[in-house]
């Protein structure tokens, strides 16, 4: 394991997490191993509560796992840093700071002169398709903006690893489409290392190389499948979304998928 | 019961003319025509107009009404604006930091609840009859609500945030309150100052009832004694206006300080 | 682990109430210290601690002015007991039609907007030429002071309440009258009820400026005969009483509050 850690860009060993509710204790995370290597888009599905944004947030370090430990590059994580990006589901935009203003926040911060800053925000912007909206507000801006800026904030920051816990699931079927597409693109353009948690198995398949299914809680490990690694769906990336999504290999793994998550809800009574 | 617009006027502005007319007309009926208010109770409502016109020129009980309302402003402005000055940051530091926030607030729930008015007489024994007494007391008046609502933006501060923050690098405690936690509550700590504007002034009115030599309050008193109740209502209007116009004032002020908040109703 | 940081959070807590206990002891021992150790303030600017608790013992049993401490209470409660009950009786009523009629509320909208912003102590001159220094003027006062937050905060529940309610009640074949009274009004109780609370809260204020400037009895009178017999210690008791007065009052309202709006959560 000592190898592998510090081989790999982000590693967990053991980690088992607990967390308080009204007196009760729960583990959440139970006995996890995990490693992601550098520039590996790795996807956690599972049912509801299993686990896995806990998960996440030890990686983030904003939670302390019970037992066990995370390691970035071979070094022990001990809280948040600007080299763990986070994407939240509710967008986390500071709405008294326009578009520009929040995307730079993290260089503005880190003293980085404004020339610079001016031209990575023009950057960003630009990428992600909002030119003319530099100085609106946060509550001027569908869900899909809003998102699309969450994410232009993390990237202009530079992490070396993305952490975005169902960053899609609040917004409507098409946005998500879109959304899926562009994340698609950028992770083409400035490759970065990517934990991605969702509830989707669509949203798993098209975007992860590797799709690692959660058991319902206490959350553990209960299938890994190397999507990119086996070429399961050859030239995905390349492809549109509603061209991968009715290809027989796609069905094929979304029904394996689903089925092993299903069997997990029926049998742990979660619905 | 829409709006039914009769050319440029609607039924509103029809009724509202209509009902200050009314209490206008009774008001002169009363006083002037049938004469049953006498006119040390409620002056007709020219005399109103005469009277002010009086006070604006020549000096009453010592300055013209002018001067009296400058008088009432100084004290107003220099109690609220020191009570802003340390109300804001203590309210804001209680906010965020737990170890600040056990040592105040015990003292300061003990004081609240008491109203700034009452301390006026100890504040008289304290400081005397001049200004400084006054501006005690209204300082204390604007002070408390600075430091709840201060405290309260601040508590109410999103954790989302906060993490978002923590995810972008910002990781200091310090860092975090001036990033995150004061722009987050510059909305509820303005909405103090509103009110803390509003408590001073009616505290200033107060004291000056009680114990002072110019000013409107005492403008307002000495116009009871002589029996001239025009001028006290003068007083009233012009407390109720200047009031008015600083709530207004500090409301274009929030607009432009915040401009990403949602428009209230009220 | 867990059991670490729940320790560590018992600590801190623990560590809270160490440190505010602490500082109340500390302001009584500086208190204490400063007033009959070291004798720094004349008894007459600062009485001791313990001088005020025998002072709030006396006056149980020996009248301070024309009443004992129970004489005054009573005094002050009177007052506040009537000037709320009118305040109540009229706002209430007056908030919710001219809420639910836009004719009454174009009409009655400008005199309001005339006379709310001048604060009710500005009233006090006018009141005590009006009503003289017996309970009319200070009722008057109080009243004025409840009854605007009140009147304001019914208006707004009545006039802005959920529209969907209003056309469920509609689709079931109720009728104007019945929708206002069984689906409007108790909807905007929460909002009602705030303003009681603000209004209350305003009245204690107006109730202290009243007894200060034209009083003979009452919890603010004895505040004022505090200062003006150089006794700081009555004065003290006085505004620790009226303090008490008002927390319990809040505290009323509160408690009926969450009894009346049971159904809604939070």
């Amino acid at each position: 394991m000592t190898n592998e850690r510090r081989s790999a860009k982000l590693t967990a060993e053991n980690v088992s997490v607990r967390y308080e509710k009204d007196d009760k204790s729960f583990l959440a995370v139970d006995d996890v191993s995990l490693a992601i290597q550098e520039g590996e888009f790795v996807v956690i599905v599972g049912p509801s509560g299993c686990g896995k944004t806990t998960f996440m947030n030890i990686f983030a370090g904003l939670v302390r796992a019970a037992s066990g430990k995370v390691y970035m590059d071979g070094e022990e994580i001990t809280g948040p840093s600007a080299e763990r990006g986070v994407v939240f589901q509710q967008f986390a935009l500071f709405p008294w700071k326009t578009v520009a203003e929040n995307i730079e926040f993290g260089l503005k911060y880190r003293g980085i002169p404004k020339a610079q800053r001016d031209e990575t925000v023009r950057k960003y912007i630009q990428l992600i398709k909002l030119e003319g909206f530099e100085r609106s507000y946060p509550h001027e801006l569908s869900g899909g903006m809003k998102q699309r800026v969450a994410i232009a904030r993390v990237y202009a920051n530079r992490p070396q690893v993305l952490l975005m816990d169902e960053p899609f699931g609040a917004l409507d079927a098409q946005t998500r489409t879109i959304m899926q597409e562009d994340l698609s693109g950028m992770f083409l353009t400035e490759k970065r290392t990517v934990l991605f948690i969702t509830h989707s198995v669509d949203e798993a398949i098209y975007l992860g190389d590797r799709v690692i299914i959660m058991t319902a809680r206490p959350g553990k490990i209960k299938k890994i499948i190397q999507i990119t690694r086996d070429n399961l769906i050859p030239d995905r990336r390349q492809m549109r979304y509603d061209d991968v999504v009715n290809r027989k290999e796609f069905l094929d793994l979304k029904a394996d998928i689903w089925g092993l998550i299903k069997a997990e809800i029926l049998e742990k009574h979660i619905l | 019961m829409g709006a039914n617009k009769r050319g440029p006027l609607s039924r509103k502005t029809i009724l509202a003319v209509v009902s200050g007319a009314g209490v206008i007309g009774v008001w002169f009926a009363l006083t002037a025509v049938f004469r049953v208010i006498p006119p040390a109770f409620l002056p007709p409502p020219q005399n109103i107009v005469t009277d002010f016109l009086r006070i604006l020129g020549s000096p009453y009980v010592g300055h013209t009404l002018i001067g009296h309302t400058l008088v009432s402003l100084q004290i107003v402005l220099g109690g609220f604006f020191s009570a802003l000055l340390i109300g804001i940051p203590l309210g804001i530091l209680m906010g965020w930091f737990k170890r600040i926030e056990a040592i105040v607030d015990p003292l300061f729930q003990l004081l609240r609840p008491i109203p700034p008015l009452a301390w006026i007489p100890l504040s008289l024994l304290w400081f005397g009859i001049g200004i400084q007494s006054k501006i005690f007391v209204i300082w204390l008046s604007a002070f408390v609500p600075c430091v709840i609502n201060s405290y309260t933006g601040i508590r109410l501060t999103e954790p989302l945030l906060v993490k978002a923050a923590l995810g972008l690098g910002v990781t200091r405690q310090r860092d975090l309150l001036r990033e995150v936690a004061i722009p987050s509550a510059l909305p509820v700590i303005l909405g103090g100052v509103r009110i803390g504007l509003g408590a001073a002034w009616m505290t200033l009115v107060a004291a000056e009832l009680l114990a002072s030599d110019a000013g409107l309050g005492y403008m307002m008193q000495m116009a009871r004694r002589a029996l001239e109740p025009s001028v006290i209502i003068l007083g009233m209007l012009v407390i109720g206006i200047l009031g008015a116009l600083m709530a207004r004032g500090l409301r274009v002020l929030e607009k432009r300080l915040c401009p990403w908040v949602k428009e209230e109703e009220h | 682990m867990a059991r670490f940081l729940q320790r560590l959070g018992e600590r801190i807590y623990q560590e809270k109430i160490v440190l505010s206990i602490s500082s109340v002891l500390g302001f009584l021992f500086l208190w204490l210290l400063v007033t009959d150790v070291l004798g720094l303030m004349p008894a007459i600017v600062l009485p001791s601690p313990e001088k005020v608790f025998f002072t709030l013992y006396e006056k149980i049993l020996v009248p301070a002015g024309e009443e004992k401490l129970f004489g005054h209470v009573l005094a002050s409660l009177v007052r506040i007991l009537v000037g709320v009950g009118i305040a109540l009786a009229l706002a209430i009523p007056l908030g919710v039609l001219m809420g639910w009629y836009e004719d009454l509320d174009a009409l009655a909208s400008p005199i309001i907007e005339v006379l709310r912003p001048i604060p009710p102590i500005a009233w006090i001159p006018l009141a005590i030429l009006w009503f003289g220094i017996g309970l009319g003027s200070k009722v008057f006062i109080i009243a004025i002071g409840v009854f605007f937050p009140t009147l304001i905060n019914t208006y707004i529940g009545v006039k802005f309440v959920d529209p969907l309610l209003i056309r469920a009640a509609q689709t079931l074949g109720a009728g104007d009258r019945n929708i206002l009274w069984e689906v409007v009004v108790p909807a905007s109780v929460p909002l009602i009820v705030a303003g009681v609370r603000i209004g209350v809260g305003l009245g204690m204020m107006c109730l202290v400026a009243a007894e200060l400037v034209a009083a003979s009895s009452g919890l603010g009178y004895l505040i004022m005969l505090g200062g003006d017999d150089l006794k700081p210690e009555l004065s003290i008791t006085g505004m620790i009483l009226i303090g008490v007065l008002g927390l319990i009052a809040d505290r009323m309202i509160l408690r009926f509050e969450r009894k009346v709006v049971y159904w809604k959560k939070e």
